[in-house]
Order: structure tokens, then C-alpha cells, then sequence
């Protein structure tokens, strides 16, 4: 039955049959099942996941697979050529352990190596497209990592990758929403050959309905499946990748291919309301922040407050506005950078930020004056947890929709444009270094129950936007006591430290209207807008013994279970 | 289904596609070159650009032209490509507000220098809503001649905002415009 209903979605999604702003099968993507959960943006990605369960593999090993297959079904979000970060707590681990393989700056990277416009820009958006935006990426590195460490060595790496090969070499639909996203990168797809062969009709973009088809992607994961790491990262194809990013304009060299490392990182941690919230920590910013956020709005009783009230929303914008003006002043990648994490993790300060808030009027900016700067919400996340109580979850991006657009001729995948996710002046924590990882926001993130046992895990797209869907989701779950899909498709709402507050559009009119009678300026956005991210993720009802999925009808977002 | 059925279903898709391509441009009306710009900032004007390229039309692209630049370009017909985009209108640094005055001044330096404009809607549904409809209410009726892709106009707005004085044509999609693009042109 699940496979007729993955048939039926493939369709809708494909043909596009939606009215406007409302997602194809909005009903139908959560699901259920006793053995193992694979929530992810793509049905046929989780589906990869959950077979991959069905042969024994265990929740790394399924990840990985999903991770390999994202790369393939969903290439404008995430790829060989980009990086990210997994978070893991097998069943028999003591501890939760982050894997980094987020980008890093090459070694030729210059604080000031982008020009400046009068306009603050930089010129010619040479950090967003083309090769001098492209760090080096640390996929192939992070999720052989994680296979070669944590997985079940039931499965060969060959036999983890072999459905994302399959995919590359078949051809998969495009929906409506992929043609949408080769609509609005067009400009950048173009501009690159290779990219504008695969992804665009003599320029124009994809259709709902066709197909895509990358052979030369299928052969490069059938390379690294042989080879392993070394079969990216060094020869033969390493060349390649730096020829393609050379010609359009970069500085990524052999050695800093080589040279690449993934990073292993003690997870943040806190509590909220008696769960335990394991997070991402620096060169992820996510973790830290998400757990002050939490922090703050334990000091509130949210479940009288109400979902979606506007007392509630309130706490909300009051509470983001603090954490992110926090995150401007203090987070960036902690091997170059002191970040305060147990101060700004901690319930003492966040006791003392609550008590900034006044329930009748918003703060004024807490940071007057920061530009408040378009980020991409492009980037793909992925839960996956099974009976034994193993979780995972991997957020992971080339950045911007289709990275810097430079596609490695002949290999089928396209190079992140990383270098924008720094402050491209010097002078700031988050300025560019050789070997440094940008700021990140992704924030894959595991919660425990309050008898430490497994219970949930979640994780997002969406820039900085990531951090208020991850908590939004976890506070539905746990104030609101909604199913993770309720809590996935519930509403969402976004702000910073200054500027407008986001609201989606199915935000109750009245609490609309109230926050701005209260003093809120509202920037009302799509019913179901993708600015507010896509989350994927998954539940274990221990009492019951079932195993939940949520997926976010906001992305083409599928679960798969067993 | 029944052979009838079938036989039925396929005179009128058949039927269908001829409609579909019949123009109610009956002559063309524009002279080149192009000066081709955006209202709204949406990423459809890259699209127009691959099908001008593919006309062999003559054009200048300037997404964000001021009214005071018209003159400059030489371009004896505006294609303005409508509908609106908030990413594109934060990446070009003008408000939603701040572009429909440049698109109302543009379109009256147009009309001042003798040019044509030509309206394209090519985002279908997805690039219709309340911020994208703002964009439709002036610049529509003040179009030599309009075309629109796919189901956009299936709540009229286009056949109101046209009426009888400026002619419009639908096309089933972005692959079939270049037809009446190129038909418009002498």
C-alpha cells in the first residue's frame, strides 16, 4: 500500500496538480511502522533508506544511503560537491557524537578576497556563482565517515550507494517544485554549460514531467564506491574538480582537496521541560541557539499560552530576537573563535533574557542596525530511527539552489558556494580564513525522553530559518502534545534580532492582527512557504512500541516506513 | 473507456491544440529592437531572454531600468516580463511598492517616446497572488499586447484587466511562446 501511495505522490508531485501555494497529497507524506522510520525530502530517498533497513542495514547505514540518494533526486539541495553535518546516538552509545563535514575555505581564502561594491555587495556576486565561491566540500568525507565508524558492516559501501547509483542512471521525475527551482536559478544554471545540459530543454527550464537522467553522476558514485575517499578527494577526479572550479574563476587547489578533514564534534546539549535536546554545535551556530531559544520559552508556560495564539507568538518573536542577536555577536567556528556555548546555553541567562520580555509590547532591535542580508533556504535534511532506538539525522547543502551552478564536466554533480555563507570583509568572527568553516545554521538535532530514551529526531533546511523550525517543532511536540506531522505542518514564524516578523500564511488571522495591534510589524508570507524550511523527522512512542515520520509537504518531504 | 470515448477525447485535444495556437494578433505591432525588463523582479525574465535568443531578436536586458535610461537603450519596444518575486525584489534592493512606481514611470517614458509594450506572464498559477496581482492592475492596460502562459488568467484578470482595447493570447506553456513573440515583431 505504501509503495501504490509513493506511485500516487510521484505523480501528483511530478504533474504539479496543486493549486497555488498548496502542496500536491498534503495528507499522505507522514508515516508509521514498527521497525524503522526514514523520513526526507524525496519519497524515493526515504524509500532507498527504509530498504536499506529491511536488509540489515542500521540507521547510519540507511542514512547514508538516503544522504547518497538526496544527492542524486534532489541535486539543487545537496550533493557530492557540498558538506553538512550528521548527528548519531546508536542504541549502544553512551553519548550522541557529531560528525563535520561542513565545507571549509580553501587555503588561497583571503579575508578581503572579494571586492566590494559601493553597495557593500560583493562585486559580481563572486561569492554566490561561480568556482571563486566554492569551499572545499566535505560530503564524500563526512558520510564515508560515518558509514566506515557507525554503520552495521552487514552492507559494503557499494551496497549503501548502489540505490543512488541506480537513480543517477534511471532517471527520476521532476515535480513542480524542482522546475520551480531550475525557474528561479535559471540565470546561474545557464551560465554554465555542463549544469544547463542537465537541467534545462536549450535553456528553458525542466518541466513537471520530465525526466532527469545523470549517468555521469552514477559513474562518479560507482567510482567512490570502489575507491572510497581517496577516489574524490585525491587522482583522477580531484583533478577534474579542480579544473572546473579554476576555470570559473576559483582558487580551490589539489592539496586542499587532500588535505581535507572531517571534523568530530562533542553535540550541545540542554533540557526542556525534562527532554534532552542533543544539537549541533559550531561551525554550526543552529545547536547553541536552538537550545537558548528553548532555554528562554521554559521560563513561559507555553502549553497555556497555546498553539498559535498571539501571546504565544509573542514569546516567540521575543525570544528569537535575543538568541540571534547572540548569534551575531558570538558564534562562529570554534578552532578560530572563543564562543561562549555554556553561558549561552545556559538556563541562568536565559532566566535573565526572559526576563526582558514584556507581554504587552515587543522589544525595540535588540541589535539596531544589523543589515538584515537574503540567506539561501535551499540545503536538505533527513531523520532516521529504528526500535532499537538508534538515531540519526544529517542536514546537508551545497548552499545556495544549485550551489555556485559550476557543474564538474563529464561528473555529474555541481560544487557548493560555500564561501557565501562568510562575512566577505575582515574584522567580524565569521570572516573568511584558510582552512575555516563559515557559520552555519544547519542543526540536526536528537531529542531524549525524559528517562533518557530515545524519542525524537529532527533537523531542517532554511538558512537561519532552520533554527526556529527546529524549535517550533520540538515545542509542538512537547508543549502541544501534536503528532510529529502536526507539528511538522503547523504553522511557522520567523524573526531576527530586527527587521519584520514572518508569519506563515495560515497563521490565525486574529493572532495576526493582535501581534500587530501589540506592535509587531508582520511580513505575512505563503500558506506553505519553504522560506520557513523543511523538516524531516522522526518519533519513537515507546509506550506503544511505533515508530512515527514527519515530512514537511513544504519540500516534495516523504516518509518511508517498515 | 469505449473506442467512442476514446475517438471523442481525441478530436478535442486535437481540437484543442489548433485553438490553442490561433493567435488573436492578427498583425504584428512592434518594431526592434527590444528593450526587455522585469516588473516584479522575478526570475521569468531569464526565460524570455533564452526565447529572444532563440528569435534572433535584437534586445538589451535591463531588469531594473529607470524611466530617465529609456531614451539611451534605442529600443523601439518594451517587453516587460510580469509578476513578482520577493527573492528577486530583496536581491535587487527595491521594495514591492518601489518598483511598481518605477514600472508606472517606465511605462509612461514609454508611451511618451512612441514604443510599444509588450506584456509577457509566464509563471503560470505560481506566479499569480496578491503581491504578483499588484504588478497586473496598471501595467496590464496600459500594454500594446499581452500574453500569458498556462492557467494564469483562469480567474479572468487578465481578460478584465485587457478588455477589449489591448488584445491577449494565452499559451499552454513557456515552450510555445516563441511563436507569438515572434509574430508580434515586423
Amino acid at each position: 500500500m505504501k509503495r501504490i501511495s509513493l506511485t500516487v505522490f510521484s505523480i501528483l508531485a511530478a504533474a504539479g496538480i496543486a493549486c497555488a501555494q498548496t502542496p500536491a497529497n498534503l495528507y499522505g507524506r507522514d508515516g508509521q511502522g514498527k521497525q524503522g522510520i526514514v523520513a526526507s525530502a524525496k519519497p524515493e530517498s526515504s524509500q532507498v533508506g527504509i530498504d536499506i533497513l529491511r536488509r540489515g542495514g542500521n540507521a547510519i547505514d540507511a542514512a547514508v544511503a538516503t544522504a547518497f540518494a538526496l544527492g542524486v533526486l534532489e541535486p539543487n539541495a545537496s550533493g557530492i560537491g557540498g558538506g553538512g553535518f550528521v548527528i548519531v546516538k546508536l542504541a549502544n552509545m553512551k553519548d550522541a557524537v557529531v560528525i563535520d563535514f561542513r565545507e571549509s575555505a580553501p587555503a588561497a581564502a583571503k579575508a578581503d578576497m572579494y571586492p566590494i561594491g559601493d553597495d557593500g555587495k560583493v562585486k559580481n556576486m563572486a561569492n554566490v556563482v561561480g568556482g571563486l565561491a566554492t569551499a572545499v566540500p566535505g560530503d564524500v568525507a563526512g558520510l564515508l565517515y560515518a558509514l566506515d565508524t557507525y554503520g552495521s558492516k552487514k552492507l559494503t559501501r557499494a551496497q549503501v550507494m548502489q540505490p543512488a547509483i541506480d537513480w543517477a542512471r534511471k532517471g527520476y521525475p521532476v515535480t513542480a517544485n524542482l522546475s520551480k527551482i531550475i525557474t528561479d536559478e535559471l540565470a546561474k544554471i545557464n551560465k554554465f554549460p555542463a549544469t544547463a545540459k542537465l537541467y534545462t530543454n536549450d535553456g528553458l527550464p525542466l518541466e513537471a514531467g520530465d525526466t532527469v537522467k545523470n549517468p555521469d553522476l552514477g559513474a562518479t558514485l560507482e567510482m567512490i564506491a570502489k575507491k572510497g575517499k581517496d577516489g574524490f578527494y585525491k587522482g583522477d577526479m580531484a583533478k577534474r574538480i579542480v579544473s572546473a572550479v579554476q576555470d570559473a574563476g576559483g582558487i580551490l587547489t589539489e592539496e586542499d582537496l587532500a588535505h581535507y578533514q572531517v571534523k568530530i564534534r562533542q553535540p550541545v546539549s540542554g533540557t526542556y521541560r525534562g527532554y534532552k535536546i542533543i544539537s549541533t554545535p559550531p561551525a554550526s551556530s543552529g545547536g547553541i541557539h536552538v537550545i537558548q531559544m528553548l532555554n528562554i520559552l521554559e521560563n513561559f508556560d507555553m502549553p497555556k499560552l497555546g498553539d498559535g495564539t498571539p501571546a504565544a507568538l509573542h514569546v516567540w518573536s521575543e525570544t528569537m530576537k535575543m538568541a540571534f542577536a547572540d548569534r551575531a555577536k558570538y558564534t562562529a567556528d570554534t578552532d578560530f573563535a572563543k564562543v561562549p556555548i555554556e553561558g549561552l546555553t545556559s538556563k541562568a541567562y536565559a532566566k535573565e533574557l526572559a526576563t526582558h520580555i514584556d507581554m504587552k509590547k515587543p522589544m525595540a532591535s535588540v541589535l539596531a542596525g544589523d543589515p538584515s542580508r537574503y540567506e539561501s533556504g535551499s540545503t536538505t535534511s533527513l531523520s532516521v530511527m529504528d526500535k532499537q532506538g538508534n538515531m540519526v539525522a544529517i542536514t546537508k547543502t551545497i548552499n545556495h539552489f544549485f550551489g555556485s551552478g559550476v557543474m564538474v564536466p563529464g561528473a555529474g554533480f555541481i560544487m557548493n558556494n560555500e564561501m557565501d555563507d562568510f562575512v566577505p570583509q575582515p574584522g567580524s568572527a565569521n570572516s573568511i580564513e584558510p582552512g575555516k568553516r563559515p557559520l552555519s545554521s544547519m542543526s540536526p538535532t536528537l531529542v531524549l525522553d525524559p528517562e533518557g530514551k530515545a524519542f525524537m529526531t529532527v533537523g531542517s533546511p532554511g538558512a537561519t530559518r532552520i533554527l526556529g523550525a527546529v524549535a517550533e517543532v520540538i515545542s509542538n511536540v512537547i508543549d502541544h502534545k501534536m503528532s510529529i506531522q502536526q507539528a511538522v505542518m503547523a504553522p511557522r514564524f520567523f524573526r531576527m534580532q530586527s527587521g519584520d516578523y514572518s508569519l506563515e500564511g495560515r497563521v490565525s488571522i486574529n493572532t495576526k492582527n493582535a501581534l500587530e495591534a501589540m506592535g509587531h510589524k508582520i511580513a505575512l508570507k505563503g500558506d506553505w512557504d519553504p522560506f520557513f524550511g523543511g523538516v524531516h523527522a522522526a518519533l519513537l512512542d515507546r509506550n506503544r512500541k511505533i515508530l512515527f515520520g514527519g515530512a514537511d509537504p513544504r519540500r516534495d518531504g516523504f516518509v518511508a516506513a517498515y | 473507456m469505449n473506442h467512442l470515448s476514446i475517438a471523442f477525447c481525441t478530436l478535442s485535444f486535437a481540437f484543442a491544440s489548433v485553438s490553442a495556437q490561433t493567435l488573436n494578433l492578427k498583425a504584428p505591432i512592434a518594431d526592434k529592437p527590444v528593450l526587455l525588463t522585469s516588473s516584479g523582479q522575478s526570475a521569468d525574465i531569464e526565460m524570455v531572454k533564452v526565447l529572444l535568443d532563440r528569435a534572433k531578436l535584437p534586445y538589451k536586458l535591463d531588469a531594473k531600468i529607470a524611466a530617465p535610461a529609456l531614451a539611451g537603450t534605442g529600443a523601439k519596444t518594451v517587453l516587460l516580463v510580469l509578476g513578482a518575486s520577493s527573492k528577486g525584489l530583496g536581491a535587487a534592493g527595491i521594495s514591492a511598492q518601489g518598483e511598481i512606481e518605477r514600472t508606472n514611470l517606465l511605462i509612461a517614458e514609454a508611451k511618451k517616446q512612441g514604443m510599444k509594450i509588450i506584456g509577457l506572464h509566464i509563471g503560470g498559477k505560481s506566479r499569480r497572488g496578491e503581491m504578483s496581482d499588484k504588478f497586473l492592475t496598471d501595467a496590464v492596460p496600459a500594454c500594446d499586447y499581452v500574453i500569458v502562459v498556462g492557467e494564469a488568467n483562469d480567474d479572468g484578470l487578465f481578460s478584465k484587466l485587457t478588455g477589449s482595447k489591448v488584445t491577449l493570447d494565452t499559451v499552454e506553456k513557456i515552450s510555445k511562446l516563441g511563436d507569438p513573440i515572434s509574430k508580434a515583431f515586423k
